[in-house]
């Protein structure tokens, strides 16, 4: 038996499950690239504390980490799992895709957690209680580990936009997925800026500090940090468009909005000029100041990142190889993995789809509305919204139509012939593109359906009485 | 739902090892994730009862207790993302439906996490000298973490047992043939067995007092007073809370659904009453010896087995529901064997993770033995250079293979 292997879907009609997904991945960068860029500095704060001998430093390592036991170790490991469970909803064949691929490599950055953790909470509380060598190694310890479980994570990252090799296609392998010339660009760039995220959130500590000359000293190191890491994250942003295939240009010069790029610059220019401030004036950076900035890096610099990582792989979901709404789109003979459009192009989504209603296998004029409604969660609800609201609304899409026939030969030209750029290929028979229209109609015009039953009722009582007269 | 339909939901990429290893990781994991759930609703549970009295020994049990809770929550999220992960592999199509069908609570269990876990955290640092003092400031937000924490059990709980559903699974989705996408309905749950898993926490604290009673013990001037109420107290919590966990226990066997009904008289639900039994004995059984040299920590190592029988005994419901009523069978996954992560993965598991976890467990352990600075002997502070030797070697691999293979 030949069936599409499609979950149940999840739509959630006010801002749509992609911006579940984007709120809580957005939260989780926040908090964990903080945590990687922290670690660091702390083993280098530790190194100079003692070699040095100033406790302030490692006072500060203390009170840091401890707001990092909260922010960082809570917050972060409660939202890294999250986005599993939100992409589980959200896009279940995703998240499978992923996990299939690079298990181990989960499991292997599970390693690096669990050390991570214990290593956090050692070197907050035995701080006074262990010798200086010892505390020393904890924080070396803790930011290597740290650091790990970034390496272990991007090349995930980059796999959902392409897979690090082209051979990966042809030979499969995780070496061909994980590493290519884009996990070594993301790599950098997110180094970068996760320095520039912990001067930031540090400086949230730093304004606490008592001692007025060391918060002094501190916020100028945090704002050195801060610019120099920014400066190479931008630096380092050429490269990592160098290593996107041309297709990623494209998208992203044609679907990004105009404003999107001097916006992106305001930001990072905003952020550099938060850190010149500090640099000459530390004074001004209190709790509340630096709490603000770190939304502002939160909303303004980490949701567009997000944003073009979403936008240059579109329509695929993963790997090039699974679309957005969950269908694989092509062949990847080095993982035997099998196109599921042929099999959609032969049976279609209601014959196919292992989560159908019985009663929808066949479409009839009563119930065309509900196989509509269905096909449509299923084949374009991840990226469209179906109300008025949330994630691209599909009614913004057909200018107020309620034709039937034009809103199918569109489906049917352009949508199920994979003709439009940006859009998986949905193959549809002629009866799901039919009711796939009356269901994008109704979304115009609440009585389209009414006329649409009567008038296919009329119809076959014409054609039963044409048959009629026909044997007569 | 046919068979043949759960296996079409499999995903067609395969898994890179033997599906073995990634049952047994996940029985192994899931016991070591629960146990720490245990000792976080159980310390937590205390925490709220001592800061509520006026009895200095219970008013030092919850200041420390509290501070285990704090702990206990990190370890319970990091147990629980490897059972989360490995589940993924070979239930994949059970877990995903199971949770999509539920989505808006999968959403909320994260959200209501976070409040839990932030409420603790208040509560913590509102108390922090709550042993000194007499007075509990803001008891309200230490409740409220654990009311949360058993939601958030709760939606785990529903879960774990919507996958073992497929033939209601449609009817949940599709209600009257018309596809409900909403996600906000939770399916189905079992209040015994829920309760099962939540009761085992009074055991299991108990079991954890007394390795607590054995740390103090090792300190100079201990207050014996104070040692002999926190033995008392284990003691009282194990038997007490062993037979509501039995009566729990018994209950969930009787109500398991009619297709496995016959699972509750094979040799599983023998086996875990029987260690549930030795782990609330053993206490008693060396009794003569708890005092002496490193036996006051044997009985939570018993617990945490018979934490592991629980495990395999919840698996092994799993297996006979999915593959002896619905015919699918996690251990024949097409693999698609991958050396270099599995080798990998074993290797940083093995060597790196050995080696650093046993230096930091030695220096956190010592370190709480020591009055005053812990000054590591010589051979710890090797294995403390071997520890973040693994660990520079593990990121040169990294960067040797990935830029191999990314420009090679």
């Amino acid at each position: 038996m030949d069936m599409l292997g499609l979950y149940p879907t999840w739509y959630e009609p006010g801002i749509g499950s992609g911006w579940v997904i984007g709120i809580i991945a957005t939260l989780h960068v926040l908090f964990s690239h903080t945590a990687v860029g922290a670690a660091i500095l702390f083993a280098f704060l530790a190194y100079i504390g003692y070699r040095d001998d100033r406790p302030e430093l490692i006072d500060f390592i203390k009170k840091y980490g401890l707001f990092l036991l909260v922010f960082s170790y809570i917050l972060g490991s409660i939202t890294g799992p999250g986005i599993w469970y939100s992409t589980t909803v959200g896009s279940p064949n995703g998240i499978s895709a992923l996990i299939h691929n690079f298990v181990w490599k989960w499991a292997t950055e599970w390693v690096f957690f669990v050390i991570e953790v214990v290593a956090v909470y050692m070197l907050v509380y035995l701080v006074g209680k262990v010798s200086q060598q010892t505390h020393l190694k904890i924080a070396v310890i803790f930011g290597l580990t740290s650091y790990a479980t970034m390496l272990a994570i991007v090349g995930i990252l980059s796999f959902m936009m392409w897979p690090g090799h082209e051979k990966w296609f042809t030979e499969g392998g995780y070496l061909y997925g994980f590493y290519g010339p884009n996990t070594f660009a993301q790599l950098a760039i997110r180094t970068a800026f996760m320095f520039t995220m912990t001067a930031v959130v540090g400086g949230i500590v730093a304004a606490g500090l008592k001692d007025k000359e060391f918060k002094r000293w501190l916020l100028r190191r945090l704002a050195v940090i801060g610019i120099i890491s920014t400066i190479i994250g931008m630096a380092m942003y050429p490269w990592y468009l160098s290593t996107l295939p041309e297709v990623a240009n494209v998208l992203m010069a044609n679907r990004l909005p105009d404003y999107f790029t001097p916006a992106v610059l305001f930001v990072l220019a905003a952020i550099m000029a938060y850190f010149i401030v500090t640099l000459m004036s530390p004074r001004v950076v209190t709790a509340s100041v630096a709490g603000i900035a770190t939304m502002a890096i939160l909303v303004l610099g980490l949701w567009p990142g997000e944003t073009v990582r979403e936008t240059v792989r579109k329509p695929w979901i993963a790997g090039q190889y699974l679309y957005s709404n969950q269908v694989i789109g092509r062949d990847v003979p080095g993982m035997d993995v099998k196109s599921e459009i042929p099999l959609l192009e032969e049976k279609g989504f209601t014959r196919a789809h292992v989560f159908w209603p019985e009663n929808q296998r066949e479409i009839n004029p009563h119930n065309a509305i509900h196989v509509g409604q269905s096909l449509t969660l299923t084949a374009c609800a991840n990226c469209h919204s179906l109300s008025e609201t949330g994630m691209r609304p599909l009614v913004n899409y057909f200018g107020g139509i309620s034709d039937i026939e034009r809103i199918k030969t569109y489906l049917v030209g352009a949508i199920a012939t994979g003709n439009t750029m940006y859009m998986p290929k949905v193959p549809l028979k002629d009866d799901e593109a039919e009711a796939m229209a009356l269901y994008i109609a109704s979304l115009n015009d609440d009585e389209v359906v009414a006329r649409y039953v009567n008038e296919k009722t009329r119809q076959a009582a014409a054609s039963e009485e044409n048959t009629r007269l026909s044997a007569q | 739902m046919e068979t043949e339909m759960l296996y079409a939901l499999r995903d067609p990429l395969g898994v890179p090892s033997h599906p073995l290893m990634f049952l047994v990781l996940g029985v192994l994991t899931w016991a070591m994730h629960i146990v720490a759930v245990h000792v976080l609703l159980g310390s937590s549970a205390l925490a709220i009862y001592g800061s509520l009295s006026s009895q200095s020994h219970w008013r030092r049990l919850a200041a420390a207790m509290v501070n285990t809770a704090k702990v206990a929550i990190s370890v319970a999220i990091v147990f629980g993302v490897a059972p989360l992960l490995f589940v993924q592999v070979i239930y994949d199509p059970f877990w995903y439906t199971s949770n999509v069908l539920s989505a808006w609570w999968v959403i909320g269990f994260i959200i209501i996490l976070i409040i839990g876990a932030v409420a603790l955290f208040a509560f913590y640092v509102m108390n922090k000298s709550m042993a000194e003092v007499e007075k509990t400031r803001c008891p309200g937000s230490m409740i409220l973490a654990i009311a949360l924490f058993l939601v958030v059990g709760f939606i785990m709980h529903a879960l774990a047992v919507q996958m073992l559903h497929p033939e209601k699974w449609m009817e949940w989705y599709a209600p009257g043939g018309i596809i409900d996408p909403s996600g906000r309905s939770i399916h189905e749950f079992n209040l015994w067995r829920f309760g099962f898993f939540i009761a085992l926490s009074a055991p299991m604290i108990g079991l954890w007092l007394y390795a607590y009673r054995r740390y103090l013990m090792a300190r100079e001037n201990e207050n014996a007073e104070y040692l002999d109420f926190l033995k008392r107290l284990a003691a009282s919590l194990g038997s007490i809370g062993g037979v509501i966990s039995l009566v729990f226990f018994i209950a969930w066997m009787l109500t398991l659904p009619e297709n496995i009904a016959s699972f509750a008289t094979s040799i599983w639900p023998v086996l875990t009453i029987l260690a549930l039994a030795a782990a609330v004995a053993f206490p008693m059984l060396i009794a003569r010896k708890l005092d002496t040299g490193l036996w006051g920590y044997a009985p939570f190592a018993v617990g945490i087995i018979a934490g592991l029988v629980v495990a395999i005994m919840r698996e092994a419901v799993r297996w006979q529901t999915l593959f002896g009523v619905h015919g699918y069978n996690p251990l024949d996954y097409k693999v698609h064997m991958d050396w270099y992560s599995t080798l990998l993965f074993i290797i940083t598991l093995v060597v790196m993770g050995g080696a650093v976890l046993s230096y930091l467990v030695t220096v956190a352990w010592k370190a709480g033995q020591t009055k005053g600075m812990y000054t590591p002997s010589p051979a710890v502070n090797r294995l403390g250079n071997f520890a973040i030797a693994t660990v520079a070697i593990w990121i040169l691999q990294y960067f040797g293979f990935g830029l191999w293979v990314a420009y090679m």
